[in-house]
């Protein structure tokens, strides 16, 4: 049983790599697009940025495979690196919407990856209150004068309120039956 | 206002990209903390740091009253709700369970960073319509909405969170209505389904360990 678990679990870390590849060439092609879009218009010497974006991708990569660094904190300087470089030239607004990207991503990798319960709520946490960066972001520098942002931020702190509460209700109800908060064995519906 | 103007004759260009930048370094790194680090209860109070640099953030953009709010209500209120469950839940198992495989993790890792490029490309090519007048204040501009334009959505809302209150107490307090049940059946020899849940549970975790 050990063993089917184990080629199980390959094949679904297999299944996961090859979708974040294709991801990742959709990606490339839709940046490629971009990127000849910037050619024909406007010469690439105005696009620094992206350049050192991808220069710091391979210097995190080269310093985690080769240069035995802790992945963390290559990870948390190469975060703040490739922020700066991309918004230090931009409006304000794109600034913070970079942020609530980056925060967004983060909460995104941890909902997938982390296996306490308790953690992936939150990474819940964390997406919504970068959406609700967004939403006042918005509202300082598109609407000013009605702030309609802001009151969707309102709505989305109650609903995020009510769904921490129960979320949290049900992960306690679950560890009353099962005696463990760890993702991958709440199987409860598969038998 | 004083402080503020003091604080723009000692630090050169714009107050508020210092304050933007400053906030965000606090923010971004406690965020990967809040996943890494490995005593969970620890992350759960790195958890107020995010939320209090949002918060910040929030008032740097002008909006006091979210500000506020996002302080008591999550910084103050979900954080403890977080870390109240991680102690009614037993965080030792954390270290017995292993990190997730490392393609796993390196697909979840491609397909975030994957998120934010194209998040960021989609921001970045579009010319925002940007408007340049004075915000109005926050508190009279919220109310006004909240009672006249969205007073139909602020109702649903405390509907919603009524019956999110209802229902959380409802899960927490489950335990309790089973056990009164269960004695009875106990006496009358019969089994029920959370004790088959259970012992279904442990064998299938002993034949593993």
């Amino acid at each position: 049983m050990i063993d089917r678990g184990e080629k199980k679990g390959q094949f679904l870390g297999a299944v996961s790599v090859s979708y974040g590849l294709i991801a990742l060439i959709i990606v490339v092609l839709f940046a490629s697009g971009l990127f000849t879009q910037m050619m024909e218009s406007i010469n690439l010497k105005g696009y620094p940025d992206i350049y050192a974006f991808v220069a710091i991708l391979f210097l995190g990569t080269f310093a985690i495979l080769f240069a035995r660094g802790e992945p963390v904190a290559v990870m948390a300087i190469g975060t703040i690196a490739s922020f700066f470089v991309l918004t230090v030239g931009q409006e304000p607004l794109v600034r913070y919407l970079t942020l609530a990207a980056v925060l967004f991503s983060i909460g995104m990798y941890g909902m997938v990856v982390s296996r306490n319960a308790v953690r992936v709520l939150m990474s819940i946490e964390l997406m919504l209150n970068a959406v609700n960066l967004n939403l006042v972001a918005f509202a300082r520098y598109i609407d000013p004068i009605h702030l309609r942002g802001q009151v969707f931020a309102v709505f989305i702190l109650t609903v995020a309120a009510a769904e921490a509460a129960v979320g949290l209700a049900i992960v306690l109800a679950i560890y009353r039956n099962t005696a463990t908060v760890d993702m991958e064995r709440f199987k409860l519906l598969k038998w | 206002m004083e402080h503020l103007d003091l604080l723009r004759a000692w630090i050169p260009g714009r107050l508020d990209d210092f304050l933007f930048y400053l906030l965000a370094v606090m923010a971004i790194p406690m965020a990967l903390g809040v996943l890494f680090d490995r005593t969970i209860i620890r992350s759960g109070f790195l958890l107020i740091g995010v939320f209090g640099s949002i918060c910040g953030l929030f008032l740097v953009l002008q909006a006091q009253f979210l500000a506020l709010a996002q302080l008591m209500i999550y910084a103050v209120g979900i954080t403890l709700v977080v870390v109240i469950a991680l102690m009614l839940t037993n965080p030792k198992l954390e270290k017995e369970a292993q990190p997730g495989t490392a393609h796993q993790q390196l697909g979840s890792f491609l397909v975030a960073g994957a998120l934010f490029f194209t998040i960021y490309c989609a921001l970045r090519s579009e010319s925002w319509p940007l408007s340049s007048e004075a915000v109005s204040p926050d508190v009279q501009t919220i109310g006004m909405a909240l009672t006249t334009t969205y007073a139909l959505p602020f109702e649903f809302a405390s509907v919603l969170l009524l019956a999110a209150l209802v229902g959380a107490i409802m899960l927490a307090k489950a335990e309790r209505a089973i056990s009164d049940k269960e004695e009875p059946s106990k006496e009358a020899g019969e089994q029920n389904q959370p004790a088959t849940l259970f012992e279904r549970d442990t064998t299938v975790s002993s034949t593993r360990r």
